[in-house]
């Protein structure tokens, strides 16, 4: 070791110096440390805030039809009379016939990301999904209006009304005229919307399946679709509920791909084909319009429900995932 | 053990052994389908796009603005807001979102703070944008009396928060412990650990992260109908109503008119490519980052 | 240079240092009846143990016995995590180091630690090192690039990477990026410096040339190192401290603990029969 040419005696450094220099980082270090914290409590704040906002604005019309608000189906800005049932019930029956369609299918594609598709094209099929995820949902609003519900509308509705429309007990929920738009067709487009969703995160969640133990399944002669069933799903079951609460947050609080194609009619039809109402529709079409204070506190009033509902969904998702995550660890 | 041996082939031949491999061979058969299925939606949804959109795409379009029912003209002024308010909303959003998620990450990672937050924000992260237009509408549009850019910039920025703070505080996670130990035995203090190693080392996620957040940003609507409005003249004065992409498709598709429905699948595509490209880029970026 | 052999051996190895006189010494660091907890958890029991300038002293046992602990006190590395917390006192140069009013970053820059894994920070080489200078003092460019140079010099590194000062330190090799390390410790101009297992991610060639660097910076410095390698702390340590389900055994010059223990289970472990 011939490299302590430079050697200068013993290196220690002045320390009334030195301790000025950190008296002056610590103040920055104080300062930094109050804004990150400052921002972590206003993401609580924001939380709060909107609550409140939400409630001081939805007062006037509480107060002034009190629980009828949520009981009744009328809805008329002329002599100010409002009830939420209508959209209320369109919010919930879209987002769970979507669930219906979504969740097999989900998991389907998923069980194929995770055990089936060949080696190489798992990235590419997973990003696409992944991709189908990120676009607007104004985009599948425009695409449902324009070229979805005319293709319902002239081959898929009258096919329906045709054969279903004639069993005892469908009949009811397949009768009326093809409108191409109305609740049926919401649903199927917020069911594409949130295909990705599941699939991503139930792919996640199968994927953080222990290797051994499948393999120790398979070892016994299971088939795929037995591993699938008898393993994989069981071990993963709370999570993939949470994936699924997640999306159907996701789709009950969904906006615009749901306002095109729904129809905005304020009432409640016992059949899927005629045109209906969700909360999110309703605010987006009718807020901007919307003359009087009463009128205007009725919509923010049904903001506040669908705030409320999607809470209660999305907390539940989260407190599910976070379980499945503790799990796995 | 000879027997043993014939036994299991014979159990091989079962009735009930056959059933169980037809009935995988069908969920096989079910799960490519479903795949396929899935697949199909993205290119019936992309071909429908390019195939309406791209007529539309034109030098006009990005030169004139928006046109009064029944005559042509561009998409100028509303693809200018859209820069306008997705800009603002990413430079209000982006430093609350990385503070928040510094803090969850470096000061308070072990604090029962931090978990509320996180729980909170995960909710946020999901909750109806619309919700947010009606809480910005609330604090803001109502008290100044009328619709403005700035209303609008302000909902965009409440929604990129929650995006960031996650993939903040998830990218913070992922740096070793080791080196923040490396760092504090130098004797650095913690303001400076995290802004020249943790910050260093995080890079590229929090940039993905951002990336992600101006893509979803980028198409959101509702947000935006009762903020920021619409606008059929240019105009850059965050006091007033200004356009954007996602409110004129709104508007246009649901017209009557045809050319203003032909403008509404151009700006479609338009923000759909330009989702696309953030996205890609982003996944691009945090790929390579993990090499 | 010597062969290692990692594995059980039954022969005491051979200690290189040989015994000081404690009393023509200087204390440096004075440890009295200290405990450590994990949360409830008593991880150190009651120890005292003097550590003196420009020695060196290794900290041994089985795994989990405590010397890393013990290690990271020191520094107060702990402070890092919650839950944890230390009784007794810790005699820094006449200053309790666990006083509660501690400046830790001071504290932190006078005692230097060196980690099992080697942590380049990442950037480049140079910055590696001026990066922690540049924050106690502001030096001109060519100040700063003698300071870098000295450093990496007394880390024994400077001929392999005065070439590519603007290479990113995670590109160095294992055993480079640990002397990487020391440099950026020792360019800091600490009084102590901590070695935390330093040459257990290292293959026998580099773990040689740590042990060399190790010997020629307590000339200047005070070095304590923690290792589960017994031939280790034969090689390079004056001192010796026996550590034991957090207990300190016995400690006292490295020759004396290696040829005539005072105590069984250091008997025991120093010739291999467990640990």
């Amino acid at each position: 070791m011939t490299d302590i040419a430079l050697q200068d005696g013993p290196e220690i450094a002045a320390l009334p110096a030195r301790a000025r220099v950190l008296r002056r980082l610590r103040l920055g270090d104080a300062t930094f440390y109050a804004l990150t914290q400052a921002a972590a409590i206003a993401v609580l704040a924001l939380l709060g805030g909107v609550i409140i906002a939400l409630l001081l604005g939805a007062m006037p019309a509480l107060s002034k039809f009190g629980f009828d608000f949520v009981t009744t189906e009328r809805w008329n800005p002329v002599t100010e009379v409002f009830g939420a049932i209508a959209p209320i019930y369109g919010t919930i029956v879209t987002s769970i016939i979507a669930m219906l369609i979504a969740v097999p299918i989900g998991l389907m594609i998923a069980l194929f990301l995770t055990e089936l598709c060949p080696i190489p094209l798992r990235r590419p099929i997973g990003i696409t999904i992944e991709l189908l995820a990120g676009i607007p949902s104004i985009i599948y609003g425009i695409w449902g209006l324009f070229v979805f519900a005319p293709f319902l509308q002239q081959y898929v509705q009258p096919a329906l009304i045709n054969t279903l429309g004639g069993l005892p007990g469908l009949s009811v929920l397949f009768a009326g005229p093809p409108y191409g738009i109305g609740v049926l067709t919401a649903a199927l487009i917020l069911a594409i919307m949130v295909l990705p969703f599941i699939t991503s995160i139930s792919r996640d969640v199968f994927e953080a399946v222990p290797p051994f133990l499948k393999e120790a399944a398979f070892g016994l002669g299971c088939t795929t679709w037995e591993v699938f069933r008898n393993v994989v799903v069981p071990y993963t079951r709370v999570g993939v509920i949470g994936g699924v609460m997640l999306a159907l947050g996701r789709a009950l609080g969904e906006t615009m791909a749901v306002t095109f194609v729904i129809g905005n009619a304020h009432r409640i039809s016992s059949s899927l084909l005629a045109p209906g109402t969700t909360i999110s529709a309703t605010i987006a079409n009718e807020f901007t319009e919307a003359v009087g204070d009463i009128y205007t506190s009725a919509l923010i009033a049904l903001g506040l429900i669908l705030f409320v509902i999607t809470f209660i969904v999305l907390a539940a998702a989260r407190y599910m995932l976070l379980r499945i995550e503790r799990r796995i660890g | 053990m000879v027997q043993t041996v014939k036994t299991t082939a014979t159990t091989a031949r079962t009735p009930l052994y056959a059933g169980r491999r037809r009935r995988n061979a069908m969920m096989i058969v079910l799960a490519w389908f479903a795949a396929l299925f899935g697949m199909a939606w993205l290119a019936l949804i992309l071909g429908a796009l390019l195939w309406e959109g791209l007529s539309g795409v034109s030098l006009r379009a990005f030169t004139e603005m928006t046109p009064p029912p029944g005559s042509g003209g561009g998409l100028l002024n509303p693809i200018v807001g859209s820069l306008i308010l997705t800009g603002l909303g990413v430079a209000i959003g982006t430093p609350i979102g990385i503070l928040a998620g510094t803090y969850m990450a470096e000061y308070g990672r072990y604090n029962k703070l931090t978990s509320v937050v996180r729980f909170i924000n995960d909710i946020l992260l999901s909750a109806p944008s619309i919700v947010v237009g009606l809480f910005v509408y609330e604090i803001l549009v109502r008290p100044m009396g009328h619709f403005s850019g700035i209303a609008g910039a302000v909902a965009l920025a409440i929604i990129v928060i929650p995006v960031v703070v996650r993939t903040t505080e998830d990218m913070l996670l992922l740096v070793p412990n080791t080196l923040r130990e490396a760092a504090a035995a130098l004797g650095l203090p913690r303001a400076y650990v995290v802004h020249r190693i943790a910050y260093g080392a995080a890079r590229a996620g929090i940039v993905t992260g951002i990336l992600l957040a101006i893509a979803r940003i980028s198409g959101e609507t509702a947000p935006l109908l009762f903020t920021a409005l619409n606008n059929q003249f240019w105009s850059t004065n965050l006091n007033a109503p200004m356009a954007s992409l996602p409110a004129v498709i709104f508007q246009f598709a649901l017209s009557p008119y045809n050319d203003w429905q032909r403008l509404a699948w151009t700006g479609a595509l338009l923000i759909t490519l330009a989702v696309l490209a953030l996205s890609i880029i982003a996944r691009a970026l945090s790929s390579s980052d993990k090499n | 240079m010597n062969v290692i052999t990692e594995h059980a051996q039954t022969t005491v190895p051979a200690v290189a240092n040989k015994p000081l006189d404690t009393a023509q010494l200087e204390p440096k660091i004075a440890i009295r009846h200290l405990n450590f907890y994990y949360g409830d958890a008593r991880a150190l029991k009651d120890i005292s143990l003097t550590l003196y300038k420009n020695t060196v002293t290794a900290f041994i046992g089985p795994s989990g016995c405590g010397k890393s602990t013990l290690l990271r006190v020191l520094n107060r590395m702990y402070d890092l995590y919650p839950n944890q917390h230390s009784e007794g006192e810790v005699i820094f140069d006449g200053d309790n180091i666990l006083a509660p009013k501690q400046d830790l970053n001071l504290l932190r820059a006078r005692i230097g630690m060196v980690f099992q894994k080697p942590t380049p920070f990442p950037m480049s080489i140079f910055e590696n090192i001026a990066f922690g200078v540049r924050l106690y003092e502001k030096l001109p460019n060519s100040e700063l690039e003698y300071r870098v140079e000295h450093a990496l010099r007394r880390a024994a590194l400077w001929d392999e990477v005065k070439d590519k000062l603007k290479a990113n330190g995670l590109s160095l090799s294992g055993g480079q990026q640990q002397r990487l390390c020391i440099a950026r410790t020792v360019a800091v101009k600490p009084e102590v410096i901590l070695f935390d297992e330093p040459c257990s991610a290292l293959d026998p060639i580099s773990t040689a040339k740590i042990e060399e660097l190790i010997d020629e910076l307590k000339a200047d410095y005070t070095i304590i190192i923690v290792t589960h390698n017994m031939q280790q702390a034969a090689r390079v340590s004056d001192f010796t401290a026996f550590m034991y389900l957090g207990q300190l055994v016995e400690s006292g010059s490295t020759q004396k603990i290696f040829t005539s223990p005072g105590d069984q289970r250091t008997q025991d472990y120093i010739t291999g029969r467990f640990g």
